[in-house]
C-alpha cells in the first residue's frame, strides 16, 4: 500500500505575497522514499514541473476550483530505462523504491466500464510476483482499488494533466499461478 | 487513493423505492388524492409524501450511500449507520402515512402519529446526513459533483427542519406561532427545498460524474458547470432561507416577490447552463452509439426544461396556485423519477455486474454488463412511461381527472415492466445460462450485497 502524501499548501505564503520556492524545496527534502508531494497553490506551477521533474518526480495537476490549482509530484522509477531495478521475487512487500519497470503499459481510456478494470487486471493476472504492470484509465478507479486490495496487489497512481489517471500496479505474492 | 467498495444496503434500499414508486402510481390509478381529492387534502399530502420519501428520497440515499465514495475516491464513513438511517426513514414514513390517513378519518389512532413519524424521519435523514456529510467532510477540496451534493444534504436539513415542524403543529403536540405566520407560504418553501434543492441538485451533481463515465466523455473543471453550481445555490438561499426569513420577519409582498423571482431566474439560468454541459459531454463523447439509460436521462432532462418553462409561464399569468399540482407532478414524475428510472436501469446492472464477476475479473471470461439486461425490449417501455407522463401533466393542466387517470395506469405499467428488468437483471436472467456463472462466482442476492473479502 502507498503512503499518505506529503501536504504542502502554499496559497497562504503567495497570497501574503511571499515566494514559496525555499519551501517547497525544503519539503522535497523531506519526502520519504516514494512518498508523493501534493502541493495546493494559487496558480499552475509551471516552473516547479521542470525542475522537480529534473529530480525524478512526475507532476499530475488539477484544478480545484476559484483558480487554484493541486498538483501532486510523484517520485517515479525511470521508464524504458534499461536496466530495471534489482527485484527479490517472493521476498513479500519490499521497500516503496523497490518498483521495476513495467511489463507492459496499456491505454484504457476509451473502453467503456468496467473494460478498463478487467483489462489491467488481466495484465496484472499475467506477471510473477513483484513484477509491475502500467495502464492509462478514463478516472481514478476506486472500484479497481478494492479489487487490488483483496487480490493482494501493491499499487501506485496519480491523476494526469488531461484528467485521465495512470496507475502502476506491483504484483503481490501468489498471482499468476494456475490455481 | 482509497477503494470503493460495494454499499451492503443500496439494493435494498432501491427495492424499497420501487415498492413506493408502484404504490403511489397505483393510487393515482384509483384516483386517490390529487386531482380527484383537494391538493391540499390529506390524501394527497399521503400521495406526495408515499413519492418523495418512500421513492425518490429512498432512492437518491441508496445511490448516494454507494455514489459519493466513488465521488470522493475515500471510503464511507459510519457505514455501520447505514442501515440504521434507512429504517428510521422508512419507518418515519409508515407513521407519517398513518398520521395522514389519521388526517383524513380513515384510522382511529388517539396517538400524535404526524408527530413521530416526523421525528422518526428528522432521525433518520439526520443519520445519512451526518454520515455523507463526514465523508464529503474528510475529502475537502471537494470538486464540483460533491460540492453539489453537499447542497443537497444542506438542502435536505431545511426540508426536513419545515417537515418536523409541520408534523409538530398539525398533531397538534406542539404550537409553532412561526408557522402560523408563514401560513399556506410554508408549504412551497418546504416543497422547494425538497424538490428542487435535496433532490435535483443532488441528482444533477450526481450526472456530472454518471454521463462522462458511460458517454466516455471528459469530465468537468468547466467554467459552465462551476456557475450553474453557484447560480443554482444562489438561487435555492434565496428561495428557502431568505424568502422565509423575510416572511417570518413579514417583510411584506414586494420584498417576498422579489426575492421569490430573482431565485427564479438564477434557478433558470443554473438549469440553462446545466443542459449545456450535457450537450458539450454529448458532442464530446467518445461512445459513438448511445446506450438507453443516456437516451431516458434525455428525456427526464427534456421534463425538467418543459416543467422550468411551464413555471415561468404560470408565474407570468398569475396561475401558479391553480396549476401548481401539474408542475410538481411535472418535476417529480417527469424530471426525477424519469431520471431516477434511467440511472437505475444502468446502476443496478453494473453493481451487480462487480458483485458477481468482480472477483473472476481477468482470470476467466465474463459477460458484458450491457448483456444483463435487453436494452431493445425496454425502449418501448421507457417510451411508455413518458408519454404517460407528459398526457398526464396535460391532463392535469385541461382539468381532466378522469384523462389523467388513464395516462397514470400508462406511468404504471411502463413502471412495472422496467421493475421485472432490474429484478431480472439482478439474477442474471437475460444472460445464457453457459456464460452466467463461471467457476468462482456466485448468483448476488436480491437484496444485499456481498462484501468482498480481502
Amino acid at each position: 500500500m502507498t503512503q499518505p502524501h506529503y501536504d504542502l499548501d502554499v496559497r497562504p505564503i503567495l497570497k501574503a505575497g511571499g515566494e514559496p520556492f525555499s519551501v517547497i524545496m525544503e519539503a522535497v527534502a523531506a519526502l520519504a522514499p516514494g512518498q508523493s508531494l501534493r502541493l495546493l497553490a494559487s496558480f499552475k506551477p509551471l516552473p516547479l514541473f521542470q525542475v522537480l521533474g529534473a529530480r525524478g518526480f512526475q507532476p499530475s495537476a488539477r484544478e480545484i476550483g476559484g483558480g487554484d490549482w493541486e498538483v501532486i509530484f510523484t517520485p517515479v522509477a525511470e521508464e524504458g530505462a534499461p536496466a530495471a531495478e534489482p527485484d527479490a521475487p517472493g521476498t513479500g512487500p519490499a521497500n516503496d523504491a523497490e518498483w521495476p519497470a513495467p511489463v507492459r503499459e496499456d491505454d484504457c481510456r476509451t473502453l467503456d466500464p468496467p473494460e478498463p478494470m478487467v483489462r489491467t487486471l488481466e495484465a496484472v493476472e499475467g506477471l510473477a510476483p513483484g513484477q509491475t504492470v502500467a495502464a492509462l484509465l478514463p478516472r481514478e478507479p476506486v472500484f479497481l482499488f478494492e479489487e487490488l486490495a483483496a487480490r493482494g496487489h501493491a499499487w501506485r497512481g496519480a491523476p494526469t494533466a488531461d484528467g485521465a489517471y495512470r496507475i502502476l500496479i506491483r504484483a503481490g505474492g501468489g498471482t499468476g499461478a494456475a490455481s | 487513493m482509497m477503494g470503493a467498495s460495494l454499499s451492503r444496503w443500496t439494493m435494498a434500499c432501491f427495492a424499497a423505492a420501487l415498492v413506493c414508486l408502484v404504490a403511489a402510481e397505483a393510487l393515482m390509478v384509483a384516483g386517490y388524492g390529487y386531482p380527484v381529492a383537494p391538493l391540499r387534502a390529506p390524501e394527497t399530502l399521503f400521495l406526495v409524501h408515499l413519492a418523495a420519501i418512500g421513492w425518490l428520497s429512498l432512492l437518491m440515499l441508496g445511490a448516494l450511500f454507494q455514489f459519493v465514495p466513488v465521488l470522493v475516491a475515500k471510503p464511507l464513513r459510519d457505514p455501520a449507520l447505514v442501515l440504521p438511517a434507512a429504517l428510521c426513514v422508512l419507518g418515519g414514513l409508515a407513521f407519517l402515512l398513518a398520521g395522514f390517513l389519521q388526517m383524513a378519518g380513515t384510522l382511529e389512532a388517539g396517538r400524535p402519529l404526524l408527530a413521530w413519524g416526523g421525528s422518526l424521519l428528522v432521525a433518520g435523514f439526520s443519520l445519512a446526513i451526518w454520515l455523507l456529510g463526514r465523508t464529503l467532510w474528510q475529502a475537502r477540496p471537494l470538486d464540483l459533483p460533491a460540492r453539489f451534493v453537499a447542497v443537497g444534504l444542506a438542502s435536505l436539513t431545511v426540508a426536513m427542519l419545515f417537515g418536523l415542524g409541520f408534523g409538530l403543529a398539525l398533531s397538534g403536540a406542539v404550537d409553532l406561532p412561526v408557522l402560523a405566520t408563514l401560513d399556506r407560504r410554508a408549504v412551497p418553501f418546504h416543497a422547494t427545498a425538497g424538490l428542487a434543492g435535496w433532490l435535483t441538485f443532488t441528482a444533477v451533481g450526481v450526472t456530472y460524474r454518471l454521463l462522462p463515465m458511460f458517454m466516455l466523455a471528459p469530465e468537468g473543471g468547466r467554467a459552465t458547470s462551476r456557475t450553474a453550481w453557484w447560480l443554482g445555490s444562489t438561487a435555492l438561499a434565496l428561495a428557502v432561507v431568505v424568502a422565509p426569513a423575510l416572511a417570518v420577519a413579514e417583510a411584506g409582498e414586494g420584498a417576498l416577490l422579489l426575492v421569490t423571482s430573482g431565485a427564479g431566474l438564477a434557478g433558470g439560468a443554473a438549469i440553462a447552463l446545466y443542459g449545456v454541459d450535457l450537450a458539450w459531454l454529448y458532442r464530446k463523447r467518445k461512445r459513438r452509439s448511445v446506450e438507453l439509460n443516456i437516451r431516458a436521462t434525455a428525456g427526464s432532462f427534456l421534463a425538467l426544461v418543459v416543467a422550468a418553462a411551464l413555471l415561468a409561464v404560470l408565474a407570468a399569468t398569475g396561475r401558479l396556485e391553480e396549476h401548481a399540482g401539474a408542475l410538481v407532478y411535472l418535476v417529480a414524475f417527469g424530471w426525477l423519477s424519469g431520471l431516477g428510472l434511467s440511472q437505475l436501469y444502468k446502476i443496478v446492472p453494473f453493481l451487480t455486474w462487480l458483485e458477481c464477476y468482480g472477483p473472476v475479473m481477468g482470470r476467466r471470461p465474463t459477460p458484458r454488463v450491457q448483456d444483463l439486461v435487453r436494452e431493445r425490449r425496454d425502449t418501448g417501455w421507457f417510451v411508455l412511461y413518458f408519454l404517460g407522463v407528459y398526457a398526464a401533466t396535460a391532463a392535469l393542466l385541461a382539468g381532466r381527472p378522469d384523462l389523467f387517470r388513464f395516462a397514470a395506469l400508462a406511468t404504471l405499467v411502463a413502471t412495472l415492466a422496467l421493475v421485472v428488468e432490474l429484478v431480472l437483471a439482478r439474477r442474471l436472467a437475460n444472460v445464457a445460462a453457459s456464460a452466467r456463472l463461471p467457476e468462482g462466482t456466485r448468483l448476488p442476492r436480491l437484496f444485499i450485497a456481498a462484501q468482498r473479502q480481502n
